[in-house]
């Protein structure tokens, strides 16, 4: 498929969803599809780390949490405006991702993994404990924040909308980039790579830093969506699960794959969580076990490679 | 200073637990590279066994052991043999994710087939307490701190001594060699899965004599068994005693001095804290990547 | 002229001393052989030279610069590159991108200088065929190449060749040699690691002899070759010439 008609197919896209809401979709579609839009764009962050640098992270919701926590706070305590709260948000994740990003991103592996882990849990627990231990009123533990009303869904739409396409956007041009291409070594061959004069240490922690500002700011909008805010709702393991899940499932480290993966999972919850809650969760198992086992590359990493084997064949 | 003496005991007794229940976790890693993300199923099915075997057939639940160490044993060889050796020589990313989908489908499934109820063993000898100078000291968390003492001895002498051991130690040193050697490494694989998923199930049907039970609470047992093996050092058997030991005292005195939920806080702190210090272990014989 | 020192090199690991007082000078445009029996310290002192391992005494000195210690990276960028024994392609990238990561950075060139660049570096090393192909599905000897035009990619001075010849077979070999030769034309040196005797001698102006970490005899290849200590290394007993 040529550029120009990719680009094109592109734009369209983008211009319908653009119309859409005004040609009569309902308002449970509204909700859906920025629900989708969502998960995209959280799924892609995730996808910049884990699919092109090959560091599976398990405590991405740390980064969302703490963007919800700070926007809740700045615009329920501080009324400080809608959009400079989610980019505080952002700039506090991605302030944070710094130091527990250096020692982490040194681990190997399963224990990167765990590291990663034990910080998005450690700051659920923080935030519970941190009034009562340390006798503030501040983040009100388990009550919650409650932020000021916000807009209608249709807002949430349009804001979804392009934060998809900015997390969309920024991994096509990691992709193409020298950035992109150091990650990726790093992903391959590390030790390699880092023979190869690309500075593997500072690269991760871009990558790292990149994810968590834009994680964080999501967690901000969804915490102005949802209106109330616990730290069992943003810090909950399950959001960093279903990222990894989504990647999974559309193919980690390819450009689309967060995209096909966001969108197949959020229907099949929709379609399922209301008769069986506990069903959506199992298929989701299935889906995994049934991803690694059957087709490790998810849907756009299979495709791509049965593409690229077409055409090598093609050119001999 | 009765109160330090208590919480540290509290703490000891704990600590046994945890162990009891990581040393599998450790075993499998050590083994076959696999982080079982399962792990804290493997504690609940346990848990479950006895559970049903006390509630359904009217067993005492110490005498459900045999039936929990089988059954486990039988569940872990099958899933291993059948699901995850397909995985084992693929990078360990791929196996922590397959783990962590049949995780998903048992956490679930127990609950969707169980439902969501907290559930007790409560026999007429529950809650017998030694009372020591002032100072408790449950029962049945004895025992099963005995349990765990026996675990790491049974599972350390079954590694050393017998033919069966000797082979998953050369396994897990040099599969390759392993293989040229005769030993059939994929069929040496099942079984060590099937022994970790065996004791862990034990110290699940033990947990279940003092501790409620619910079929989510697999997550939280399958991040300490990471914690405590962390710290007594991943595939090192005795390590997961250390481990325990050391997380469970933590654990007890910051609930104690603290609260218990900062107890939860303070363990990732010092899981993270280990990783990136020591992460070879606290006596430093941990598999390092 | 000196282009790269080593001086008094000695790593440990723990109780072992790999690496022990090691002295070595390397000038511009020179092949030295490294050669020694297995666990003599050479792939280690490769490691200290490329910046892998931090060297316990001693420094190694690039164009007058102390870089020992210095992280991998910045050493590639500063002039010496290391081809390792295992080959470690970037699997899942295509041949060309992996020459290209080499040039984007450890020369720091822009994407479209550094494609150029390893469109070219491709062809003079013979991979010009192999361009497109995902580097984890070419033959051997093409991945040994390909870890050399990895190397030269990054803009390299000095190129650290590990066991880069290690099983191919006598035709390969020759091509290689006079691949290196031609890279020695354009003004690099290289310090080569080899356990085929025939290409090491064959191809190097001068030898280092390690055994069990320390340097036992340096000079020409016909030197080295009749040195005694060098024998017995290698013989494990002298060789009575009655």
């Amino acid at each position: 498929m040529n550029k120009k008609l990719a680009v094109l197919i592109a734009v369209a896209v983008v211009l319908v969803l653009l119309i859409v809401p005004n040609l009569g979709l309902t308002g449970y579609m509204v909700r859906l599809l920025a629900i989708i839009f969502l998960w995209i764009g959280k799924t892609g962050c995730w996808n910049i780390v884990a699919g092109y640098t090959g560091y599976i992270d398990f405590g991405a919701v740390g980064y969302f949490g703490i963007g919800s926590y700070v926007t809740a706070l700045l615009m329920a305590k501080a009324q400080v405006p809608f959009l400079i709260s989610i980019l505080i948000g952002g700039i506090v994740s991605g302030l944070i991702a710094i130091p527990i990003g250096l020692p982490t991103l040194r681990l190997k592996g399963a224990y990167f993994g765990i590291a990663t882990l034990a910080f998005a849990e450690a700051m659920k627990q923080i935030i519970l404990e941190f009034d009562k231990t340390v006798g503030v009123n501040f983040f009100d533990g388990p009550h919650g924040i409650t932020l000021p009303m916000g807009p209608g869904n249709l807002f949430f739409y349009y804001l979804g909308l392009v934060v998809m396409l900015a997390v969309v956007g920024i991994t096509y041009w990691t992709e193409r980039s020298k950035f992109g291409y150091g990650l990726r070594a790093i992903r391959e061959a590390e030790h390699a790579a880092e023979l190869s004069g690309v500075d593997t240490l500072k690269a991760k922690i871009e990558a790292y830093v990149l994810s968590a500002f834009f994680l964080g700011m999501i967690g901000g909008i969804e915490a102005y969506w949802l209106t109330y805010i616990t730290p069992h709702m943003v810090f909950d393991v399950m959001i960093t699960i279903q990222m990894v899940v989504m990647a999974l499932l559309g193919g980690i480290g390819t450009l689309f794959g967060p995209v096909v993966g966001a969108a197949f999972l959020t229907i099949i919850y929709e379609v399922l969580h209301r008769d069986f809650q506990y069903t959506y969760a199992i298929i989701v198992g299935f889906i995994v076990v049934a991803v690694v086992l059957l087709m490790p590359k998810g849907i756009v990493g299979t495709l791509n490679m049965k593409l690229r084997t077409h055409r090598v064949k093609q050119a001999e | 200073m009765q109160l330090f003496i208590q919480s540290l005991i509290t703490g000891i007794l704990l600590g046994g637990v945890y162990a009891a229940y990581s040393a599998g976790f450790s075993l499998i890693f050590g083994v076959m590279g696999v982080v079982n993300i399962f792990h804290g199923e493997l504690v609940m099915l346990g848990a479950f066994v006895t559970y049903w075997m006390f509630t359904l057939l009217k067993i005492d639940p110490f005498l459900t052991i045999p039936f929990s160490l089988v059954s486990m044993f039988v569940f872990g060889f099958l899933v291993q043999r059948y699901v995850i050796n397909r995985v084992v020589e693929a990078p360990p990313m791929i196996s922590y994710i397959l783990t962590f989908g049949i995780h998903l489908i048992i956490a679930y499934s127990a609950l969707w087939v169980w439902t969501a109820d907290f559930r007790t063993v409560t026999t007429s000898y529950s809650g017998f307490n030694a009372d020591i100078g002032g100072i408790i000291i449950p029962y049945a968390r004895l025992a099963t701190f005995g349990l765990a003492l026996v675990v790491v001895a049974g599972l350390y002498i079954l590694l050393h001594k017998s033919d069966v051991g000797r082979a998953i130690q050369a396994t897990a040193q040099d599969k390759e060699v392993a293989r040229l050697m005769g030993v059939k490494v994929h069929r040496i694989y099942a079984i060590t899965f099937g022994i970790g998923a065996a004791i862990t199930g034990v110290a699940g049907s033990l947990i279940a004599t003092y501790f409620i039970i619910y079929p989510q609470m697999g997550l939280p047992y399958t991040i300490i068994a990471f914690c405590v093996v962390v710290l007594g050092g991943m595939g090192y058997i005795p390590g997961a005693l250390w481990g325990g030991l050391a997380l469970g005292i933590v654990q007890s005195l910051t609930a104690t001095y603290f609260n218990s939920g900062l107890s939860g806080a303070f363990s990732f702190i010092l899981l993270f804290i280990m990783l990136i210090v020591r992460p070879a272990g606290i006596v430093g014989k941990g598999i390092v990547e | 002229m000196t282009i790269l020192e080593g001086k008094n090199v000695t790593k440990y690991f723990g109780a072992l001393t790999a690496v022990n007082g090691v002295h070595f000078s390397v000038k511009r445009g020179e092949i030295l052989g490294m050669i020694g029996p297995n666990g003599a310290g050479k792939s280690t002192l490769f490691n200290v030279i490329a910046g892998v391992y931090r060297p316990d005494q001693g420094e190694v000195v690039l164009n007058g610069k102390d870089i020992s210690g210095w992280k991998p990276h910045r050493i590639c960028r500063a002039g010496i590159a290391k081809t390792s024994q295992i080959v470690q392609p970037f699997t899942q990238m295509t041949v060309f991108e992996n020459v290209l990561v080499g040039g984007l950075h450890g020369k720091g060139l822009p994407i479209s200088g550094a494609t150029k660049e390893a469109k070219e570096i491709l062809e003079f090393v013979g991979l010009g065929g192999l361009v497109e192909m995902p580097s984890g599905s070419i033959p051997v000897p093409a991945r040994r190449r390909l870890e050399l035009a990895r190397a030269l990619a990054t803009g390299a001075e000095v190129i650290l060749l590990d066991e880069n010849m290690a099983g191919l077979n006598p035709t390969e070999i020759e091509e290689v040699l006079k691949l290196l030769r031609e890279i020695r034309k354009q003004g690099k040196t290289l310090i080569v690691v080899e356990h085929i005797m025939r290409a090491v001698m064959g191809i190097s102006d001068r030898i280092i002899v390690l055994n069990y970490g320390e340097k036992i005899a340096e000079g020409t290849p016909s030197e080295v070759a009749n040195n005694e200590k060098v024998i017995e290394a290698y013989l494990g007993a002298k060789i009575c010439f009655a």
